[in-house]
This record gives C-alpha cells, structure tokens and sequence, in this order.
C-alpha cells in the first residue's frame, strides 16, 4: 500500500491552490503538498436532459481535510461526487481527482466511496461483504485479514462479523458500509451523506471517526444535509440549484453573516441569492 | 481481465445463494416441480375410456367379425359398454357418460367375407364400421379411433388375409422406445434453466442498481466485463447443477432414456444460462424496482415454452412464425440437448447449434457490459 500521502509522483499533472492544473517536473516538496488540492472542479456543468443538476461550479478540497458540501435535498451535491467517483460524465468542465481528471480508472483504487445508498450485499455476512470488496480492490488475503481486524473494531462491529447484513439493525449496516468504504486505506473519501438514518449517537461517533481518520492524513469530501453536522469539517460549500452559494470555515461563514447557527448562515446565503 | 476480481464476484453471488433459501428452492424446487407435472399430466396416455358398442351384425357368437375385432380392443384404452341402438349411445355421449359410439352394420361378417372372395358388388356401407366420437376431446377421440383402427387391422392379419399395402415402422433410427417424455424432458430442462437465470440475475441485477452496490463496484477497480464474466460463471455453475438435478429426476421418476454423452448436454446448458444471463443484466436496465422486473416474466417464458420446440417441434410451428422461433436462444439449446440425449449426437453434429448459442452469448455479454458502462 502507498502511504496516506497524495502520492504525486514527478512528471504527472498536480493541482495548485488556485484550482489550474500544471505540470510538475520535480517530486513534490513538502512545503508544496501543503497546497495541494486532492479534488479540483473547474467550472463543472451537467445536464440531466434539459434539467442542469450542476450549475457552473468551481470547488477545491486541499490535501488533508474535511470538506462538507451542505445543500437541501436536490441541490446536485451526489451528482458532484458521482462525477468525482467517475460514475457519471461531465457535460462541461472538467474535475481532478488526485490530480488525474475523472473519469480515470488509475485513482479508484486510491478514491473510497461511500454511496447513499447502504452499498452491501444484504444476503452475505459482514465478513463477505468486506472480503469481497477487498479481493475487488486487490487486496491479499493477509491484508484483508489485517484490515477487517482493524476496520471492525473502529465501527464497533467485531461481534457482528459473521452475521448477514439484513440481520443486522439500521445502523450497524451504515457502520459496515463505512467499513467496506475504508478498506482499501484510500487517501481521499467521498462520503456521500454518511449520517443520514444514522442515531445522534453513532452520528457522533462517525464524526470522530473522520477527524481521526484525517489526523491520519485521509481527505474527505462529505456531503450532508444536516447543517448542525458540518461544524465539523474545516470547510463547507453551501450549495442550492447545482451552485456554491458560499464557501469557508463553519466560522468564517458564521461570522460574516452574523448568525448563530450553519442553518441560519445558509438561509442568510440562499435569501441573498434570490433577491439577486 | 483479472481472474481473481471476476471470481470474487463468482463467489460472492453463489454465497449469497447458498443463504436464501428460497433462492435455492426456486432453483432447484420449482423446475423439479415443473417436470413432475409436466411428466405425470403427459405421459398420462388416453386410458380406460367408456364407448358405446352398438352390434347389429347379424352373424353372432365369436366367429362373428365383429364380435373378434371387440375382442382385439385394447381393454386398457376402451371401456365397452353395449347399446341396442345408435341412438341410445349418443344419448350416452350427450350425457357425458360415454365419448364414442361404435356401430357394426347388420351384415358386416357376411359382406367382409363377400368382398374378401372377391365380390365387388358389396355395399361400402356395409363393411364400413361407424365410429362417432365426442371429438371436442381430440386427445380422447384420436386415442380411441386409433385403438379401432388397430383391432381392425389385428383381426384382418389374425384371419390370414394381407392387406394390399402396408407400412412397417416398428423400427426407429433414434428414440424406439421413446415416449413423449422423452421428448419434451430436455425442453423443460433447458428452458427452465433459461427462466431461472434470466429471472435471478435480472432480481440481482435491479438489486445492484438500488443498493448502490453496483455503485460501488463502477467507482472501484473492477471492470465491467469482469462483473458479467463473473456472474456468468456463477450462473454457468448454477445452470449445469440445475440441470443435473432435472436430468436425474426425469430418469429416476420418468423412466427417460440417455442415449448421449451428458456432459456435452451440460455444456450446452451452461452456456444457455450464459445467455440468460446477458439477457437478464440487459433487462434490469430497464427495470427500476423488482416489481417491474417481475413483468417481464410473462415475455421471458412464454416464446420460450411455446416456440423454441419444447413440446412440438419447430416443424409444428406455422411459416411465418418460424423466424421468431429462431430467434430465441432457447430454440438452439432445446435441440441441441434433445439430440444429446435422445439421438446420441455428439458435437460434430450439433456444432451448428452450439456456435448459435455461441453468436448469442458473446452478443449477450457485450451488450450487458456496455449497458453497466459507468460515466453516463
């Protein structure tokens, strides 16, 4: 396995700060990776027949942290990370996923995914499921060992191991999806709306698990609709109708609208937006 | 291609068989099921069948030709009953107590014998036995004209004369003893096979779609071709297991006669369940839930049973449907396992069928991969 690194190797296309792609010749130093963007949308559009799901929308996640995508329901935050998955195509505009424009089949195997959606296969155990996804993602059977070991006892499921999914209640599902979705220590994660159906408790023990896993050096992208949850990450992108509507720290957005709560800041964005 | 992604995915789908059990039931219980119907309701020949014999022949006792030719129907299939008139035997049939009244004219005896001498002046009428049958039932009524017929010509041979022309089929090139069992048993077996396959990986395939497995799979590094190959040998191993179940029922409890080599029936089979594989992931992508998936039943059975040659053959078919028959995939299987196990043919004389089942498979899976293509 790569380490958590980016694992930029010389002579491919990196992303800079500023979201434009450019070709490094050298290994990247340490002071660069700093500004690295693990994820680079420029200007994306996509269209589902004549309905724009995605409007124009420019966004970078830096190597390293927790970037929340905080829109209501429809606002096009899974078809962002479908297109960065490599699940759909961009009508235009393009994104780089670890510096390879998506779709790329190079990175999959550096990308986790987490889809809405529980992802498992409810008629086989928890440990099928894991040794499954694992032989998919090339893992050996040693590995797989060592990382369901590992896996399991983070999302508290070492009891559940050899129990079918369906056998298992709303949340030890999500919590084994998260699992299947860690397994390959990728070093960026797409988590679309992990918490959703989840218990404040667990919820709170998911989040936990993220800011270890980004201490670790994994990046994640998050997408949620839960707009007390996002005090959590580092940075949020409000979206509405395929578009960022603002984007900065839970406390930058909290200061410069004056408000008390994400809910209110958004509302605050959302009402600017339409009397424009 | 890596093989040990595309048998993660073998294994994965047979584990999850081995969990449900009514997944497991519907593979193995219902066409078990079906055969067993099937075999009992047809090889259930025409049996003890009530007619009404009406002989007004006027030479009695046993010497008479009417009373020998009674003698010579088969008391298996005919259940004789006597009337006075022919009138009281229609009655009987309009009753539903009887289906067929047999009439022997007043001087049968006499005016056979007379014709039998060489007289040419005896009336038609009166050699002509009259067989009036309820024949809204043709199964009924062919059986019984067919066991007049026979004691007919039994009793004409028993009294030494040659009929003027005669047709010997008591030997057969293939099949001489076979029943109609024998016949449709590798029809039902291939396409029971068809339908559960199709039907399985349609319902896993919607399953993929909606659990946001397939999700995962598309954003991970396994291809798509890996995906279908994977399935298709699960199904490849389901399908000839399947089939070594239906094929040992219809030996075991329908007596069916292997002429052939059974592993090149499975072969075939197998590759069939590959096709209905293709088939089935092509069909998902149109259907959103499994309830919708479940409509296409009716269109996944029908043509198969009906026009692919499981019951009567495709020379049965009327022209203009013919095409669609050769259409289906099934009609290539069905043949090619018939002759297999019924003629004893091998793969040089059922080639042509194989490399069909071949040209459909491959068109099939690249179509069922194309329709998985991640990046809409």
């Amino acid at each position: 396995m790569k380490g958590t690194n980016v694992g930029i190797e010389a002579g491919t296309v990196i992303v800079l700060r500023d979201g434009l792609p450019a070709l490094s010749t050298s290994a990247p130093s340490p002071t660069r990776k700093s500004v690295l963007n693990d994820v680079c949308i420029r200007n994306l559009t996509k269209f589902f027949g004549s309905f724009k799901a995605i409007n124009n929308l420019s966004l970078n996640v830096k190597h390293g942290e927790i970037y929340g995508l905080l829109g209501p329901n429809g606002a096009g935050k899974t078809t962002v990370i479908k297109i960065l998955g490599g699940l759909l195509r961009a009508s235009l505009g393009e994104a780089y996923v670890l510096g390879s424009k998506v779709p790329n089949l190079n990175v999959v195997s550096r990308v986790g995914y987490m889809p809405q959606e529980l992802a498992l296969y409810r008629g086989v155990t928890v440990h099928q499921n894991i040794a499954f996804y694992g032989k998919i993602f090339g893992l050996s059977k040693r590995q797989i060992e060592a990382r369901e070991k590992e896996l399991l006892k983070l999302v508290e499921l070492e009891a559940a191991r050899d129990l079918l999914v369906d056998q298992l209640s709303g949340g030890m599902q999500h919590r084994a999806s998260l699992a299947c979705a860690l397994l390959h220590q990728p070093n960026l994660l797409f988590l679309d709306e992990p918490t959703v159906g989840v218990d404040p408790d667990l919820r709170a023990s998911f989040w936990s698990y993220f800011e270890k896993l980004r201490d670790a050096g994994v990046t994640m992208l998050i997408t949620t609709h839960y707009m007390d949850e996002a005090r959590h990450c580092d940075r949020i992108g409000f979206m509405r109708e395929g578009r960022i509507i603002a984007e900065g720290s839970p406390r930058e957005l909290l200061e410069l609208t004056h408000t008390e709560s994400l809910e209110d800041a958004f509302s605050t964005y959302a009402k600017s937006e339409g009397s424009q | 291609m890596k093989p040990a992604r595309l048998f993660a995915v073998t294994t994965r789908v047979l584990q999850d068989l081995r969990n449900d059990r009514r997944q497991l039931a519907l593979i193995f219980v219902a066409p078990l099921l079906v055969i067993t119907i099937f075999g009992v309701t047809f090889t259930g020949d025409v049996k003890d069948v009530r007619v009404v014999v009406v002989n007004g022949d006027m030479a009695a006792g046993s010497n008479s030709l009417s009373n020998k030719v009674i003698s010579n129907f088969d008391a298996g299939v005919l259940n004789v009953v006597y009337a006075n008139t022919e009138g009281d035997g229609v009655a009987q049939i309009q009753n539903g107590s009887a289906s067929a009244v047999i009439v022997f004219p007043s001087h049968f005896t006499q005016s056979v014998a007379a014709r039998a001498a060489g007289q040419t002046s005896v009336a038609q009428e009166n050699v002509t036995i009259k067989l009036l049958a309820d024949k809204s039932s043709p199964n009924v009524s062919n059986a019984i004209i067919a066991a007049v017929n026979s004691a007919v010509a039994q009793t004409i041979a028993s009294q030494g004369r040659q009929p003027p022309a005669a047709v010997d089929s008591s030997n057969a090139v293939y099949g001489a003893n076979a029943q109609f069992i024998d016949f449709f048993a590798p029809g039902i077996i291939s396409v029971a096979v068809w339908q559960l396959t199709t039907l399985l990986t349609l319902i896993s395939f919607v399953g993929e779609r909606t659990s946001g497995t397939l999700l995962r799979l598309l954003s991970s590094p396994l291809k798509e071709g890996e995906l279908v190959a994977g399935y298709a040998v699960a199904f490849g191993i389901i399908g000839t297991v399947q089939s070594a179940v239906l094929l040992a029922a219809a030996v075991i409890l329908f007596n069916v006669t292997i002429v052939g080599d059974v592993l090149l029936a499975f072969v075939v089979i197998a590759l069939l369940a590959v096709v209905s594989e293709g088939l089935g992931i092509l069909l998902s992508s149109v259907a959103r839930r499994e309830a919708q998936a479940v409509q296409f039943l009716p269109f996944i059975i029908l043509p198969a049973f009906l026009l692919s040659g499981v019951f009567w053959p495709i020379q049965a078919i009327p022209t203009w449907l013919r095409p669609v028959s050769y259409l289906l995939p099934t009609t290539y299987a069905v043949e090619a396992v018939r002759s297999v196990i019924l003629r004893g043919w091998g793969l040089d004389k059922i080639y042509p069928d194989v490399v069909a089942l071949v040209i459909f498979a491959s068109v099939f899976l690249a179509l069922a991969t194309i329709s998985l293509r991640r990046r809409a």
